[in-house]
């Protein structure tokens, strides 16, 4: 039954099962299918793509999401789905390009460089993976001219970066002037975020957008998103 | 999840040579001081066991190994039952529960800031709150209604409880008749005589007077539940420096002495009847000789008199989790927890009045036993202590992680933040700007609101059927 295994991919993100062995949110789920081997069945069985992405991957995370809202899914629950879609849309990602499915883009993130501090950073890489993007991470404490020399090569859509010290949030104004001065600042998209950033400080290094936790970040990137095919 | 029954006993406010003396210097008092027992029938039972009775002194008089095998008699452990059975409790070992108490004369209400007298209708309401709030277990009848008389006060009580709440109900009681009409009428709920002597949905309390008295009234009526096999509480109410020596120890020989001597009538009426040794020890105010309901010495007290228990091997009804304050503030919060959690943690087995008491358990609050629900939440979660294993070390997990990594993504997280880390469902833990866009609520003003919201959700109610019985064979019974 075809539909079944979307429903199943959909009931599987929501209890964010990326593998059999994934206990899950629910008692008794270890050793059934999870997205992984249900992605791979629903190709197996030649079920359309845009079923798979749109109503199993996203209409799973839509529940996520007001799961979370509701204060019933914690952060961690929330990761665990959006780490089973970020897995599912790497099966998928050869069979979107041939299919003519349009990808969401690519977004290329980093803590700045002195900074340590990566969990805010790691935990938006999972989300917007979550979200259907892909995402390359560069990692914390990064050279400004690595990130500038990563846009250049990999042209992203976007780039997100990340600082958790006052001292070192002066180094996303420095990336953003570097990049300017490489004649790469018009290609990209830049967002940022950490602790004592806000919103202002944003506007103040011309910066595109700034998310306050991990769920606007995304909510940021998604509106560019859309800003940018209009 | 509810946590209920787990051992408590991490605490230990006695050394067991502590215990050992305590024991000793009760036994002596028993022994050459003796007991004033001012009921004859009372009296009589004890002559008849065995005791050295005076009965122009009315006094009572039994020795160590009198004391013990009386003592032994009594069960070690026993269940209170609910009209639903998931809401059974059973007392003894280190078990914990905590459940409300009384019985307070008036209502205070936050949001007037005053107090009124307290009727029927707040037992019902708030017996129906309470079968709300998971991590109160057992409902003790908490007002008296001021607007009945008195022979009308004991069957009108519990009937309030059974008819709102399917969780045990446990009452003080006033009168010999009003106690006879409780048990016909919980026989009634219960089924038959026998089902509730099979599942007792209903227990009493009877108070032995400190110190060393038990006087007329509640010794006839102790001897009538006894008869009756209704489980009983027979706590004393020693006060430090008013009726017990001023320091703890000697308060806590006299809560001793006290209360077993009410454990050893029930034996001698009714071998084997589920009795329950007590305390509602606690310090006094020497500037004004006022009880107090809220000092840390009670915490002490109340602690020390689990470890009574558990070195008799007896059930225990303990004091804590009330305040002396007259409103909901920060006094109301941390009076309330220290006490119940000094309980709780040396493990015993009823902790009553630790919801919505305040004012020397004179008041009580609607909102302060939803604050005490979250508060008694906490305690619970502080009994369970801390699971050592592979799985909660997670040495595999730290390995995996690694230096500098996180662990808000790891599966391990998921399965264990829940069990391991109490949730919340009163306290804030709000960024400011949200606690500010949600209104700036106090504690007692979130309180308010669910108070509200669960009256509006209320309520249980007893089946048409056995409603209808209570009140053909049931006099006075207001509806």
């Amino acid at each position: 039954m075809p539909e079944d295994i979307i429903g199943l991919i959909r009931e599987n993100v929501i209890q964010g099962r990326i593998t059999k062995d994934d206990e899950g949110m629910d008692e008794g789920m270890v050793g059934k299918p999870g997205v992984t081997e249900l992605v791979e069945q629903a190709l197996a069985s030649d079920l359309p793509i845009q079923d798979i992405v749109t109503k199993g991957l996203s209409g799973g995370m839509e529940v996520v999401g007001q799961k979370f809202e509701a204060g019933e899914y914690f952060i961690p629950d929330m990761l665990a789905s959006a780490e089973a879609v970020g897995v599912a849309m790497e099966i998928l990602q050869p069979r979107l390009a041939r299919s003519g499915i349009k990808t969401k883009g690519t977004i290329i993130v980093a803590t700045v460089k002195d900074d340590l501090h990566d969990i805010g950073k790691n935990i938006v890489s999972i989300l917007l993976r979550g979200a259907g993007y892909a995402v390359k991470d560069l990692g914390h404490n990064i050279d400004t001219q690595v990130i500038v020399d990563a846009v250049r090569e990999e042209r992203p859509q976007f780039l997100g970066l990340s600082a958790l010290l006052t001292s070192t949030m002066a180094r996303m104004a420095d990336v953003i002037q570097i990049l300017e001065e490489n004649g790469l600042r018009d290609q990209v998209k830049i967002i940022v975020g950490g602790a004592p950033v806000s919103e202002e400080f944003a506007k103040s290094i011309g910066a595109d957008g700034y998310g306050a936790d991990g769920f606007q970040a995304v909510a940021v990137v998604e509106a560019l998103a859309s800003g940018t095919e209009n | 999840m509810t946590r209920k029954g787990l051992d408590g006993g991490s605490f230990k406010v006695l050394t067991e040579e502590s215990i050992s003396k305590v024991h000793r210097t009760a036994m002596q008092v028993i022994e050459e001081v003796g007991f004033e027992v001012q009921s004859d029938t009372a009296l009589e039972l004890f002559a008849g066991a065995g005791a050295i009775v005076d009965r122009e002194k009315h006094l009572v008089r039994l020795n160590e190994s009198k004391v013990k095998e009386l003592v032994d008699v009594a069960p070690s452990e026993i269940r209170l039952c609910g009209q639903d059975e998931a809401h059974d409790v059973i007392l003894g070992g280190r078990r914990v529960y905590a459940g409300t108490g009384g019985t307070a004369l008036y209502v205070y209400n936050p949001t007037a800031n005053q107090t009124r007298l307290a009727s029927m209708e707040d037992l019902r309401c708030i017996a129906g709150l309470v079968d709300k709030l998971d991590n109160i277990h057992l409902f003790m009848l908490p007002t008296y209604p001021n607007e009945l008389p008195v022979e009308q006060v004991d069957v009108n009580r519990f009937f309030a409880g059974l008819d709102n709440t399917t969780k045990h109900v446990m009452g003080g009681v006033y009168t010999l008749e009003g106690v006879k009409n409780v048990i016909r009428m919980a026989e009634i709920v219960a089924g038959s005589a026998q089902a509730l002597r099979q599942r007792p949905l209903i227990s009493m309390i009877a108070c032995i007077i400190s110190p060393l008295r038990i006087d007329k009234t509640y010794g006839d009526l102790l001897v009538t539940i006894a008869r009756n096999g209704i489980p009983v509480a027979c706590p004393a109410e020693p006060l430090c420096g008013a009726t017990s020596p001023v320091t703890l120890a000697g308060n806590l020989v006299v809560q001793t002495v006290d209360s077993l001597m009410g454990v050893m009538l029930t034996q001698i009426t009714n071998p084997g009847t589920p009795v329950i040794l007590g305390s509602v020890a606690t310090s006094t105010d020497l500037r004004n000789l006022r009880y107090l309901a809220g000092s840390i010495e009670m915490g002490l007290l109340n602690a020390a008199g689990a470890q009574m228990a558990q070195f008799y091997q007896l059930p225990f009804y303990a004091t804590g989790g009330m305040t002396d304050s007259k409103t909901l503030d920060a006094q109301s919060g941390y009076e309330s927890a220290l006490t119940a959690l000094l309980c709780a943690l040396s493990g015993a087995n009823f902790i009553h009045d630790a919801a919505g008491l305040m004012e020397f358990a004179m008041t009580v609050c609607y909102e302060k036993y939803v604050i005490d629900n979250e508060m008694l939440g906490m305690v619970m979660r502080a009994v369970d202590g801390i699971k050592v294993d592979d799985d909660t070390l997670a040495f595999d997990l730290i390995k995996q992680v690694g230096p500098g990594g996180n662990f808000v993504a790891a599966r391990h997280t998921r399965r264990f933040m829940r069990g391991e880390h109490y949730q919340p469902t009163l306290s804030d833990r709000d960024s400011r700007e949200d606690w500010e866009a949600g209104g700036r609520k106090t504690t007692w003003e979130r309180a308010a609101e669910k108070v509200k919201e669960l009256l509006a959700n209320r309520r249980y109610s007893l089946p048409d059927a056995t409603r209808q019985q209570v009140f053909a064979e049931i006099e006075d019974i207001v509806d």
